[in-house]
């Protein structure tokens, strides 16, 4: 089918569930077909912004909005959308054999100059290939031309991609705002010197937190661990070191963000009030790779805010963050939004409350807009647990604020727990459903005039996955037969019905665990399940346990090998990448996890992490 | 030509037309996108007075199917005026720069409130269909006086339904295009993808070419017609 051919055009759209996910053309969407003849096509980058999952998923993702802004920014960089077709998409496309294209001008992957993929999640990477297959581009960087595309990748997980590094030339370590339109000008430059392939590549690996992973050599032992990973190119340096924002407030925050005609996941404008978190849970990741913690103004996001309601006409406005209750200013934000959100019928939002940050007359004045439910994160059952995740609530303060919940209004509690979390015992998962009787019975107790008319708790479990970059980088994730009879035995002790109870199937658990420490051993694991039918792993719908098993009994130990404890000297994948925090704080963190002692936050005291060096944001208050 | 209300509720009936990648969009994305549109041009859109989930007092004479452009469908905006006065054209105007691309609002009415809804008034609507060989297909399909029985699921069961008489009038048939005018709303309603699926079996429509028909609502005809009180922006 040609690209133009309307009928045709129109009779795909109509075999598809939602043909829009397809369409673009939404507000804000950036239409560059005019200059298309009056730019230099040398001068010209052509760059695909990939999210490997639905539109729905990929739309509702800040990351995407902000990229698309700064690269479109640039009068001669032309950055389009594109999103992993949905099965009934995919099937079209094969059956018909159409390539996969961009929303805003329907080009084929294959003909930009730069494909950029934005990676989330581990579950991704069968759709990273089907894109790559569909978009008409050779799967492995080796095989790519001359005339091929550049396909880089970033995003939260950049730091162990070591799985899928066969597949991409470039990947980008850090916050892409400073370091991808350096390399789209490297990409530029390339173009108008008529260099090779090769000499971009080269080129880019001198850029700050841009690894190029065809410039090392991987080793192994005979046990399959990591002999030694060294660079085999003159110029990629040893380590490459995570790029950083140092001024988040001169930081790009787009206020006229594409806006979804359909429904996506997070249907709101979302504004970032802050990076990195200075907490420091030993189990995630986000809370050590996107060190140091930095803010940004009051005023500034006012402002935006402001800007962002007048060019949406959005209904809800989300403040995002890790942990937004830590932003030091958010009474003061949240009291100057308020009169505007309330007068225009705006909801405003904050995702991932912590209930020792939890200020409740705050919280109070945003439900007033709407009384949604409470959503508190203590992620382990007893205190001993949660001083060896280093989760800095107490059993007192989630009591307290139950109770003044209660007290308010409110009468639905979620609680987030994680199962497998190392040194976890039966007494911590008894702990779990400990913790929800004693909130119910705080409802019991309270006299019929001042608590809600029912009350309703629901507990909700994933099970942990050992993450690089963590203190329980080196932790063993639990067997499959342990995750049953701790789901079990918890499922057992939750028998009141106004307590339900919601968990996390174990196979993609287990499934991530492999890949979030693996290696690149895993590369032909990954593409054998792909080829036998793996996409979209994420969906619970479309996950195949049985494919992914059966590709994974082709490497030695299985998925044994990934997810065992690991000694404390051996090489890890990712050991030629610093995100800032250093191995040795890691390994400190992760022996006093097992004496359960705790470490500060950032804004109590410094630890030093290792991302001192930054020079910015939290760590600059310690006078570092 | 430029009547400043401000009695405090009066209600605007907009004619918006869609094209391109809008007419993908299903009828509660159309009635978001005017929400937000409405948000951003800073109308003073009244809300229902429901008191657990107030929305915006817009109504959309017909919802429209995903894949159909249209032309002159009509929906309702109540205003909430407050005793602030309100220029239309200027408001419709500012309404116009605001939309995604392919919507548009190409004439109003102001209105006062009627007792009768917007959707309870609309009686029928004309389509124009863009297709290789529809004309032939729609001789061979309709006949004078004949049945033509169709098939349709409701509430997950088969019903059989003769569309013949829901279509009002055929007002143009060419080679490559037919214009018919057919029941709409809550009685007679004919249903644009059942004439497809008849032209396809009874017509020997070529099925992919069906599918890849350029379908307009032309028109939405309410039962009164609109005055010339109307303004074509
Ligand atoms: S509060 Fe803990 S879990 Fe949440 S982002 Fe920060 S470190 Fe991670
Ligand atoms: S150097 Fe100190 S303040 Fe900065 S991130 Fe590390 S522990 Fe926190």
């Amino acid at each position: 089918m040609n690209r133009y051919d309307e009928p045709n055009y129109r009779a795909m759209l109509r075999q598809m569930q939602k043909p829009a996910r397809y369409t673009g053309g939404e507000l804000h969407a950036v239409d560059k077909r005019p200059q298309f003849f009056t730019i230099d096509p040398q001068d010209r980058v052509h760059f695909a912004l990939c999210f490997p999952d639905l539109y729905e998923i990929g739309m509702s993702n800040l990351a995407i909005q902000i990229l698309y802004d700064i690269l479109n920014q640039h009068e001669s960089t032309f950055c389009e959308r594109c999103f992993a077709p949905a099965p009934d998409m995919r099937a079209y496309l094969k059956t018909h054999r159409l390539p996969l294209t961009s929303l805003e001008t329907r080009t084929p992957l294959s003909e930009f100059d730069m494909v950029g993929i934005s990676l989330h999640y581990e579950l991704a990477y069968t759709s990273v290939l089907e894109m790559l297959y569909l978009g008409g581009i050779p799967l492995e960087s080796a095989d790519r031309g001359e005339s091929d595309p550049i396909v880089v990748a970033g995003g939260p997980i950049a730091c162990n991609l070591e799985p899928i590094t066969p597949f991409l030339d470039v990947i980008l370590l850090g916050e892409g705002e400073v370091a991808l339109p350096e390399i789209v000008e490297a990409m530029r430059e390339n173009k108008r010197s008529g260099s090779s392939r090769h000499d971009f590549l080269v080129a880019v690996s001198q850029i700050p937190g841009v690894y190029v992973p065809s410039f090392y050599s991987v080793d192994y032992h005979e046990d399959g661990t990591v002999r030694e990973i060294k660079p085999i190119e003159p110029t990629a340096p040893h380590q490459v070191k995570k790029r950083v924002i140092r001024d988040l407030n001169c930081a790009h925050l787009p206020v006229t963000p594409v806006l979804p005609n359909i429904e996506v996941v997070h249907d709101r404008i979302v504004m970032e009030v802050f990076r990195g978190c200075a907490r420091g849970c030993r189990f995630c990741q986000a809370g050590f790779t996107y060190r140091p913690m930095r803010e940004r103004d009051k005023n500034t996001l006012f402002d935006a805010a402001n800007k962002l309601i007048r060019n949406t006409g959005c209904d809800e406005i989300g403040l995002l963050s890790l942990s937004t209750t830590d932003y030091s200013e958010l009474e003061d934000l949240v009291r100057k939004l308020l009169p505007t959100t309330e007068a225009q019928h705006i909801n405003l939002s904050l995702p991932s409350l912590r209930m020792d940050a939890f200020d409740f007359e705050l919280a109070k004045q945003i439900a007033r807009t709407r009384r949604a439910g409470l959503t508190f994160a203590p992620e382990a059952g007893t205190q001993r647990l949660r001083d060896v995740i280093n989760k800095n609530i107490t059993e007192d303060d989630m009591i307290t604020t139950a109770k003044t919940a209660f007290m308010n209004g409110w009468s639905r509690i979620k609680l987030y727990f994680m199962l497998g979390l190392p040194t976890e015992t039966d007494e911590d998962i008894d702990g779990i459903a400990a913790l929800s009787r004693q909130i119910i019975a705080l409802w019991d107790d309270l006299p019929r005039d001042v608590r809600p008319k029912r009350v309703h708790i629901t507990v909700s479990t994933s099970f942990f996955i050992p993450k690089p970059f963590t203190p329980f980088q080196w932790s063993r994730q639990i067997s499959q037969d342990e995750m049953h009879e701790k789901q079990k035995r918890l499922a057992n002790k939750l028998s009141d019905r106004r307590v339900s109870f919601q968990w996390h199937e174990f196979e993609s658990s287990v499934m991530e665990a492999v890949l979030s420490r693996g290696d690149r051993r895993l590369a032909p694991i990954i593409k054998h399940a792909w080829q036998s039918g793996c996409y979209l792993d994420a969906w619970h719908e479309y996950f195949r346990w049985d494919l992914w098993q059966e590709a994974l009994d082709m490497i030695d130990g299985g998925t044994d090998f990934y997810t065992r404890e690991r000694p404390l000297d051996e090489i890890f994948p990712w050991d030629h990448l610093d995100i800032g925090v250093t191995r040795s704080f890691l390994r400190d963190e992760w022996q006093k996890s097992k004496r359960a002692e705790t470490t500060c936050a950032c804004f109590e005291r410094c630890s030093a992490c290792g991302c001192q060096t930054y020079e910015t944001g939290v760590c600059q208050g310690h006078g570092n | 030509m430029n009547k400043i209300l401000t009695t405090e509720k009066r209600s605007i009936t907009l004619f918006y037309a869609r094209e391109g990648s809008a007419s993908w969009l299903a009828h509660l994305d159309m009635m978001r996108l005017f929400e937000r549109a409405l948000n951003r041009a800073k109308w003073p859109v009244s809300w229902s007075e429901q008191a657990y989930n107030p929305r915006p007092d817009i109504v959309f004479a017909l919802p429209v199917g995903c894949g159909i452009e249209t032309c002159l469908d009509p929906v309702e905006v109540t205003l909430n005026l407050d005793g602030a006065s309100f220029m239309a054209k200027q408001s419709v105007d500012t309404l116009n720069m605001v939309f995604p691309p392919g919507v548009r609002v190409v004439a109003f009415e102001e209105t006062l409130l009627q007792k009768k809804s917007l959707m309870a008034r609309v009686v029928a609507a004309k389509y124009r269909f863009n297709v290789p060989g529809i004309g032939n297909a729609m001789i061979k399909t309709f006949v004078d006086g004949q049945p033509v029985f169709v098939e349709r699921l409701r509430k997950n069961k088969k019903v059989v339904v003769d569309i013949a008489p829901r279509i009002l009038s055929v007002d143009d048939v060419q080679e490559d295009c037919v214009v018919l005018t057919g029941g709409a709303g809550s009685v007679g309603h004919l249903r644009i993808d059942l004439v497809l699926d008849a032209l396809v079996r009874d017509g020997g429509l070529d099925h992919g070419a069906a599918l890849g028909a350029r379908v307009t609502r032309l028109q939405v005809f309410l039962d009164e017609l609109p005055t010339d009180q109307c303004i074509i922006v």
